[in-house]
């Protein structure tokens, strides 16, 4: 039971930087990016190629792998979403669809369907009052707990993350307040890029690596985020914790393999009754 | 070949029904669906069930599955009770789609799992002999792909069509002018559902045999490129459009006889990959598609006057 | 009368359609005329992707041995189509229509997994075109196949027999039981639970898990939690990787038995996981019997080592064989004459051979030949289910697999 709750707790906190990324672009750019999940797939494959392949420590391999998909998702957005900005949000989530599909086919093309792993002894447990844990769990959680950190920093104490804030609340009058928010956008692909590598990476620790890795925590992360309230960076990090603890209590319950219903039903009740989420301000569109 | 091209032409009349279905909700009526392989399965699942365990024939069968798609489709629309952007909409459909193609792999008694369901009967079967079967198949599922576009372009022609384009475009204005905005969106998507259905039990008669991993998320991909390929809105041109991806897709098995030094692997990640590239590229460089949507033509000289 | 008209147009019409098209085409379908035909679908992508290639240079070099040697039919070559499965049933489904339509072949082979076979068995029967699967799942040969689907494995059922047989020897007490959602695996569990419990083990827990989750953590809570002695995993390598990663760092420590599919998969296994997590895993899988004359000719003709062990490629090669030799025996290419010889050259009786040129020598002589193949004595029941085939067990030491023994049902 204690233990089921930890381990919730455990594929909570692997969710919330996915979350946390996915409300971010919404929050800056207000549409659903699909492609999030192929993102983390492809940042993983990166980390193995430097990890495991060039030998590199996971650390350092990490880091560079960060800024390049933040780097990368700037190219992305300039390539793939800008010229689409102002066709409305369900262009945008079509093109993150369809660019999803290239990305994981990306992988597959150089590293095929077999399941890989990092280049990183995998140890015994320990217990802490008769909890078992291990050394990934703790990178785990101390990552994104200082990811979150960083991110509550940097959006409150940067003129950056004020200036995003700005463009999230309302982006006319980010622009008459003499926000560029070109800028703006690719610092928030950018910050989005890292939080992603970053996630796939830990998510690589915690399984195996695979093409459909990340694509399969796109409902569980999109509902983190809807729960949290769309847009709130807060949200999205309690809406992890609080979708991973739920659908791994449930499975004392139902069948595990419908696991997956689970962050459905939330989404579902949360749109009938309580469309802002947990931390998300109500607003009346337009 | 020539027996090849007629099955080919058969799966392209179904695939473009299921992206007839697609335009209808997404190009007509703007809500994107993204658990369209879900609602396939759950079409094919429910046309051969029918068949199987409730002895209902071929044509009960499909108006059965129809039925049940669309009222799966109606009830996934209420979630928009509340809120109405399109990206809650999307995320929900995506989930829908995954639960429907769980359950279809995980209720044996039901579906029979992962060994799927074989032994469907087909339209038609008795009247002509097994070898010139699959000419009376392709004429049915042509027929059929006909009725489609008949019934969408006079629906896009009707009171209600009007409703369907003016939701899309702007529910506030649609909801100011006393449509119930709600209930036309419900009705978008249980039509859109209905004709998935169909498009899931033609699926079924032609293979005769189903299983959960015939309707995997590449499914969404191409029927995306149908539509956004042949023009949203547009249901003479999602046939183009499901032509050309089918096309390309078994034109790329034949391609392979020609470079052998490709590895089927990356040759079917690359056929994804084009896929993917193409959809994108045809929303940048050429959003109206191929064939342009039936637009009600006002007459311009009397209106030009009251625009500012 | 009516009806008869209609399909008369329906006729009329399509070779009207047809003729411009197939222009092109005729020609090469004429000088193919000489040639025979053969489909070998192949799971090159998806989760068997590790498999097609062996299974495809097999077929190759069995065609080629069989070309050389003067072919069959007097002096027709066997043209081999070798194409992907992609490991699906709908693309399974659409090879066979082009292998039958296009190529017009009258034997399909390879068809690995049970997606395959599942889908493409109407056709072929629909066809009488001869299909000859690979693939494990009971249904495959259930009801009436006419004659037309044989397959070159074990079945299902009989991998279940084998395992808790090997598991009551092992002296395990109680067991606990996971299994991927898969129609292979299903039948494995059935009746691997119900001899373990004839036996008087306990079977703690039981689960099914799909395919591509985020995480197996629940699972292999549950199911390792109860603490049995050992646990028995029926999955696939991509999720045995990630389960195997979960029980290891969980720190649990009931013994591991699984299938070498998901445990060895070329070696892939001890590669994703490491060899202190693979440590002690039992792992068991329909093999060849490594030491019949059969197999020996066949790791020469593949030009391999003599330990390698070829799991799947000695089955197609096996279904190449009996193609030809059944076709020779028929003295016909067409699968409706030729499926009925299949029994009276892979069973008997006659004299055993295990060299399909001599074989096919002694058939054009017109003695009786029992064929002993590759991957399996070649014995079928008249279902069309193989007989003759067994498992072989390893279990994994040190980061190596080592065989342990080898048992028929």
């Amino acid at each position: 039971m204690l233990q089921t709750l930890f381990n919730g707790f455990v594929t909570g906190i692997t969710m919330t930087l996915p979350a946390l990324a996915v409300t971010l672009l919404f929050g800056v750019l207000k549409f659903a990016n699909f492609a999030i999940g192929a993102m983390m797939t492809v940042a993983a494959y990166m980390a193995f190629a430097l990890n495991a392949q060039l030998g590199w420590p996971l650390l350092p391999s990490t880091i560079v792998v960060a800024i390049v998909c933040g780097l990368l998702c700037i190219a992305v957005d300039v390539v793939t979403f800008k010229p689409l900005r102002d066709r409305g949000s369900i262009t945008l989530m079509v093109a993150s669809l369809g660019l999803g599909f290239v990305l994981e086919n990306i992988a597959r093309l150089f590293y095929g369907n077999s399941a890989r792993s990092f280049a990183i002894e995998i140890a015994r447990p320990f217990r802490v009052m008769d909890i078992r844990m291990n050394k990934e769990q703790m990178i785990t959680i101390v990552v994104s707990t200082v990811a979150m950190l960083a991110m509550y920093f940097l959006l409150t104490r940067t003129p950056v993350g004020r200036a995003m804030r700005a463009v999230a609340d309302n982006p006319s009058l980010a622009l008459v307040r003499g926000i560029e928010s070109g800028r703006i956008i690719r610092w928030t692909w950018f910050i989005a890029g890292v939080l992603l590598a970053v996630g796939g990476v830990l998510i690589g620790m915690d399984r195996a690596i695979e093409p459909p890795m990340g694509s399969s925590y796109l409902i569980a992360v999109f509902a983190a985020a809807i729960f949290g309230g769309l847009g709130s960076p807060l949200g999205a990090f309690l809406g992890a914790l609080a979708i991973g603890i739920v659908s791994e209590m449930a499975t004392l319950v139902i069948p595990p393999n419908y696991r997956i219903g689970i962050p459905l039903c939330v989404i579902a009740l949360v749109l009938i009754f309580r469309p802002q989420g947990l931390m998300g301000q109500a607003h009346i569109r337009r | 070949m020539i027996s090849f091209i007629i099955l080919m032409s058969i799966v392209i009349c179904f695939s473009a029904v299921l992206a007839l279905a697609l335009n209808f909700q997404w190009g007509s009526g703007g809500m994107v669906n993204f658990g369209l392989a879900g609602f396939y399965a759950l079409g094919a699942y429910a046309c051969a069930l029918l068949m199987l365990k409730g002895g209902f024939n071929t044509f009960f069968a499909t108006l059965g599955a129809m039925a049940i798609v669309a009222v799966a489709c109606g009830l996934v629309a209420i979630v928009t009770l509340r809120v109405t952007e399109e990206d809650y909409f999307a995320i929900v459909t995506l989930g829908v789609g995954e639960m429907l193609r769980l359950v279809a792999l995980n209720e044996d008694w039901l579906t029979k799992g992962a060994l799927g369901l074989s032994g469907i009967e087909r339209p038609f079967n008795d009247w002509v002999a097994p070898t010139s079967y699959s000419y009376v198949m392709l004429g049915f599922c042509a027929l059929m792909v006909a009725a489609t576009v008949w019934f969408l372009n006079k629906l896009a022609r009707s009171p209600f069509g009007r409703v369907v384009r003016a939701v899309r475009e702007d529910d506030v204005v649609a909801a100011t002018l006393g449509k119930h905005v709600l209930w036309a969106r419900i009705r978008i998507f249980a039509i859109g559902g209905a004709l998935i259905g169909l498009a899931g039990s033609l699926h079924a008669f032609y293979y005769q045999y189903i299983d959960p991993t015939q309707f995997s998320n590449i499914v969404i991909a191409y029927a995306f490129m149908a539509v956004i390929a042949g023009g949203r809105g547009a249901y003479l041109g999602t046939i183009l459009g499901a032509s050309i991806v089918m096309v390309l897709l078994e034109g790329s098995r034949f391609a392979k006889d020609l470079i052998p030094s490709l590895s089927s692997d990356q040759l079917a990640a690359i056929r994804i990959i084009i896929i993917g590239v193409g959809l994108i590229a045809l929303l940048i460089y050429r959003p109206q598609g191929f064939l342009r949507e039936y637009r009600l033509q006002a007459n311009l000289s009397g209106s030009k006057q009251q625009s500012p | 009368m009516k009806k008869f008209t209609r399909r008369d147009v329906l006729r009329t019409l399509g070779a009207a359609a047809a003729t411009p098209l197939s222009a092109p085409f005729l020609n090469l379908a004429h000088a193919q005329g000489a040639n025979i035909p053969i489909g070998v679908a192949l799971p090159m992508t998806g989760n068997a992707g590790a498999y097609g290639p062996d299974m495809g240079e097999a077929a190759r070099r069995t065609a080629d041995l069989i070309n050389k040697a003067g072919g069959i039919l007097g002096g027709r070559k066997l043209e081999l189509f070798i194409e992907d499965s992609e490991s699906s049933a709908s693309v399974a489904a659409n090879l066979t229509q082009k292998f039958i339509n296009v190529h017009k072949a009258q034997s399909l082979v390879g068809y690995w997994g049970t997606p395959e076979g599942m889908s493409s068995r109407p056709i072929a029967i629909q066809n009488k075109v001869v299909l000859m699967v690979s693939s494990a799942a009971n249904a495959i040969t259930e009801g009436d196949t006419q004659g037309y689907i044989w397959r070159f494995q074990m079945r299902a059922t009989d991998w279940g027999i084998v395992i808790s047989r090997a598991a009551e020897r092992l002296g395990f007490k109680s067991v606990g039981v996971m299994g991927l959602q898969n129609a292979f695996v299903l039948p494995i569990m059935k009746v691997f639970e119900e001899r373990m419990q004839a036996a008087g083990r306990k079977v703690v827990d039981s689960l099914v898990y799909n395919p591509e989750q985020p995480s197996y953590r629940a699972e292999v809570q549950r199911v390792f939690g109860k603490k049995p002695e050992a646990v028995f995993c029926f999955g696939l390598l991509p999720d045995f990787v990630s389960i195997m990663r979960e029980v290891y760092r969980g720190g649990f420590d009931s013994k591991v038995v699984s299938l070498s599919i998901a445990a060895d998969a070329e070696g892939k296994f001890i590669q994703g996981v490491g060899a202190q997590a693979a440590e002690g895993i039992r792992h068991f899988q329909p093999m060849p019997d490594v030491a019949a004359p059969g197999y020996k000719r066949f790791l020469k003709l593949m030009g391999a080592p003599a330990d390698r062990i070829f799991l799947f490629p000695p089955n197609t090669h096996d279904q190449i064989a009996i193609t030809a030799l059944a076709m020779e025996k028929a003295k016909s290419p067409m699968a409706a004459d030729w499926s009925k010889q299949i029994m009276a050259v892979g069973n008997g009786p006659g004299e055993q051979v295990d060299d399909i040129v001599e074989a096919l020598k002694m058939v054009r002589a017109g003695k009786n030949v029992n064929f002993q193949g590759a991957g399996s004595t070649c014995d079928f029941t008249a279902s069309g289910d193989q007989l003759g085939r067994g498992m072989g067990q390893w279990v994994i030491q040190g980061g190596k697999q080592v065989f342990v023994e080898y048992a028929k049902p």
